[in-house]
């Protein structure tokens, strides 16, 4: 399609925003005056076509036109601008009013597959324009019953998994993509036939083992765990184990990866096991031993220290509060060194840390 | 690179955001008309904590605000002809009240309006078709408090939403189940600050994963692992003020990394260094400065993202802090 093509071109000179869609990543280039009039004598005649496309359908919207035109209409505006929000209102408020009332189940379910197959190409020009997901999402909760005598869910469930697997070729493609995450939850929720969620631990298995930087994956797995031990479907003890191997590895791989000691941190939680921390406090250790230099080491064994001191103090031995205490004053000494940027907050928590020691250990 | 680029070159940002108006025969103009009102509030803002409110004439934004109100939702459109969004209603109502003009708006009417779009989970939708985000409940509870009409919204449902978005990092994400982000946290941070609840934030961690995105660069990213952007001194600045940990990252890296971003011919402020300026990026590079405390700059309200003095007027100011402003 011609104008979709020229409209990607477009775009591509106005990628979006994490937030908001803006510009985002295009470089600057300083253009000539008359390089700036040649363009815009060139985009002239498409300029001039898209403001009366964009006349032609606000006007029909405005009274309430629910034609099959119009519908068309909507459809080339949309790909010259899959952003214009007020349009896909009206696109969806034309099939509402105008053609579901007489179309029979079977052409409403082919309508919008063919709007879910519109906005699959979309949505690879534009992965994170939100009104693209939204249009989906509408799609999807709108198929009707039935696709199969024996099976009235048929076409629900053929719309709901090719959803995943549209989502998850957005994933391989941008492994963090924030919409696409967010929109993964969704599907996998409200899909009518669910999927056990080891699938979707496993799912996170393999994004972690190919990149151990992957936090969205990290993450999920958090969602996902604590969902099958709080059903009881995976043992919590057990899991926690290979949990900590898991992180283990990844911590040695790259001790520099923020990922990883944040997932740390989620395993600790609280801090109720003892022997857990004190387990853990020796495996960093080690690798401290090994990484002098490691920010991230430090910063963990302070906190794991502290957690120790916190809610454990009556089980600690005799003088082990106090050496533990000098031992988060000491590092966080080094914290102040390594990572200046940061240098207030350790000096925060040094106070806190002698504020919180009491006074016989000083 | 000249030594200007260490500066912050007032005029010339200025004069950039009072061109924006006039690219009308560029196909770009008309095919962001969509975010044409948040622009104008976002293009005043910058202006207003540059101290040059005046560059726009504020009877022309206020008469183009008003062709923008969608009588049959009772709210504002991002364009006249276009849909009642809560996003461009927000913006309206900020622009509104920044101009002194609130007398134009209906509140009874975009009041019901906005509280229309509240879901039984707590969570606002952005519009009639019901995409629900934090970002639509911070937009509400602003827009609410601006119209001095909180007392209407249900806030123990508002607060019990923003409850089941926060992770275990200490940050807040876009719904229930979703991944900390800078934007989502400063959003819902910024709501609960509004609603005086901000005893649901875990303050330690949420300060550390904040002081955690600053890069070697100096600027702030959004998420851990993922890159720089000047757009995120404001969401993560806006949110450490909030918390009172404005000093637990180098500001005076990031003020170095946000003054690199500018353009220093034809100004605006892009999301990296080399990068296309916009004005979405200039009110954010701009309002980081400020809480940095850039010398020159007016205060800007972290909470309402709003010229400080509009807010302390109004009575709605909150106990954020900001770096003292400096003298040049
Ligand atoms: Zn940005």
């Amino acid at each position: 399609m011609p104008v979709a093509q020229s409209r990607a071109h477009l775009l591509s000179q106005q990628p979006q925003c994490p937030k908001i869609d803006y510009m985002h990543g295009v470089k600057r280039s300083r253009e000539s005056r008359e390089a700036r009039e040649a363009k815009k004598q060139r985009e002239k005649s498409r300029l001039t076509a898209y403001l009366a496309l964009s006349d032609d359908v606000l006007a029909r919207k405005a009274n309430r036109e629910w034609s099959k035109d119009a519908f068309d209409l909507t459809s080339r505006l949309l790909s010259m601008n899959p952003e214009f929000y007020t349009v896909w209102n009206y696109r969806r408020n034309i099939l509402i009013n105008g053609i579901f009332p007489s179309s029979s189940p079977i052409e409403i379910n082919d309508i919008l597959s063919d709007d879910l197959s519109m906005t699959t190409t979309a949505l690879k020009a534009h992965p994170k324009v939100y009104w693209l997901w939204n249009h989906r999402r509408w799609c999807l909760e709108n198929v009707p019953d039935g696709g199969d005598d024996a099976d009235p869910l048929a076409w629900k469930k053929r719309n709901w998994e090719r959803e995943l697997y549209v989502v998850e070729r957005m994933l391989d493609v941008d492994s963090r993509n924030f919409h696409a995450w967010n929109y993964r939850r969704y599907v996998l929720s409200s899909m009518p036939v669910k999927r056990p969620e080891a699938t979707e631990l496993a799912y996170t298995t393999k994004k972690i083992e190919s990149n151990f930087s992957n936090f969205s994956a990290w993450h999920q797995r958090t969602k996902v765990l604590t969902s099958l031990w709080d059903s009881g479907k995976v043992d919590r003890t057990s899991s926690l184990r290979q949990e900590f191997d898991l992180v283990q590895n990844a911590m040695y791989t790259d001790p520099n990866d923020q990922s990883v000691w944040l997932y740390h941190r989620w395993l600790i939680g609280s801090g109720e096991d003892k022997q857990r921390i004190e387990h853990e406090i020796q495996v960093i250790q080690e690798l401290l031993d090994e990484q002098p230099d490691s920010k991230w080491c430090m910063e963990s064994l302070v906190h794991y220290k502290q957690l120790l001191l916190r809610n454990h103090s009556s089980s600690l031995a005799s003088g082990q509060a106090d050496s533990l205490t000098q031992q988060c004053l000491y590092l966080l000494t080094q914290l102040e060194e390594i990572d200046p940027a940061r240098r207030q907050r350790y000096q925060d928590l040094a106070a806190d840390v002698n504020i919180s020691t009491p006074a016989q250990t000083v | 690179m000249s030594s200007d680029e260490h500066k912050l070159l007032t005029s010339l940002h200025v004069q950039y955001i009072q061109n924006l108006g006039a690219s009308k025969a560029d196909l770009t103009y008309h095919l962001t008309a969509h975010l044409r009102m948040n622009a104008i509030y976002w293009g005043l803002v910058a202006l207003c904590v540059m101290n040059h409110k005046d560059a726009l004439d504020k009877d022309e934004m206020i008469e183009y605000i008003m062709t923008c109100w969608d009588e049959e939702a009772g709210g504002f459109g991002a364009h006249p002809g276009h849909d009642a969004h809560i996003h461009s209603t927000l913006s309206a109502i900020q622009v509104l009240t920044i101009h002194d003009a609130l007398d134009r708006v209906d509140i009874p009417r975009v009041t019901d309006y906005i509280l229309s779009l509240q879901q039984p989970s707590g969570v606002f939708a952005g519009d009639s078709f019901g995409e629900v985000d934090t970002r639509f409940l911070y937009i509400a509870v602003n827009a609410l408090s601006l119209l001095g009409q909180l007392d209407r919204l249900d806030k123990d449902k508002t607060v019990t939403y923003i409850r089941q978005c926060k992770n275990f990092d200490g940050g807040f994400g876009n719904v229930a189940g979703a991944e900390s982000h800078a934007g989502q946290v400063f959003v819902c941070t910024a709501a609960l600050a509004i609603l005086d609840r901000l005893d649901v934030v875990d303050i330690p961690t949420l300060g550390w994963w904040l002081a955690e995105r600053q890069l070697p660069s100096g600027g702030l990213n959004g998420r851990p692992e993922k890159l720089e952007d000047v757009c995120y001194s404001f969401w993560v600045l806006s949110s450490m003020s909030i918390l009172n940990k404005l000093t637990w990252i180098d500001s005076e890296k990031l003020t170095k990394f946000i003054l690199s971003a500018q353009d220093p011919e034809g100004g605006g402020i892009a999301d990296r260094p080399g990068d296309m300026v916009d004005v979405f990026h200039t009110i954010f590079g701009v309002a980081g400065l400020s809480l940095t405390g850039y010398p020159g700059l007016d205060d800007i309200d972290p909470v309402y993202c709003m010229p400080a003095s509009v807010i302390e007027k109004k009575g709605l100011r909150k106990g954020w802090k900001a770096l003292p402003r400096r003298t040049a």
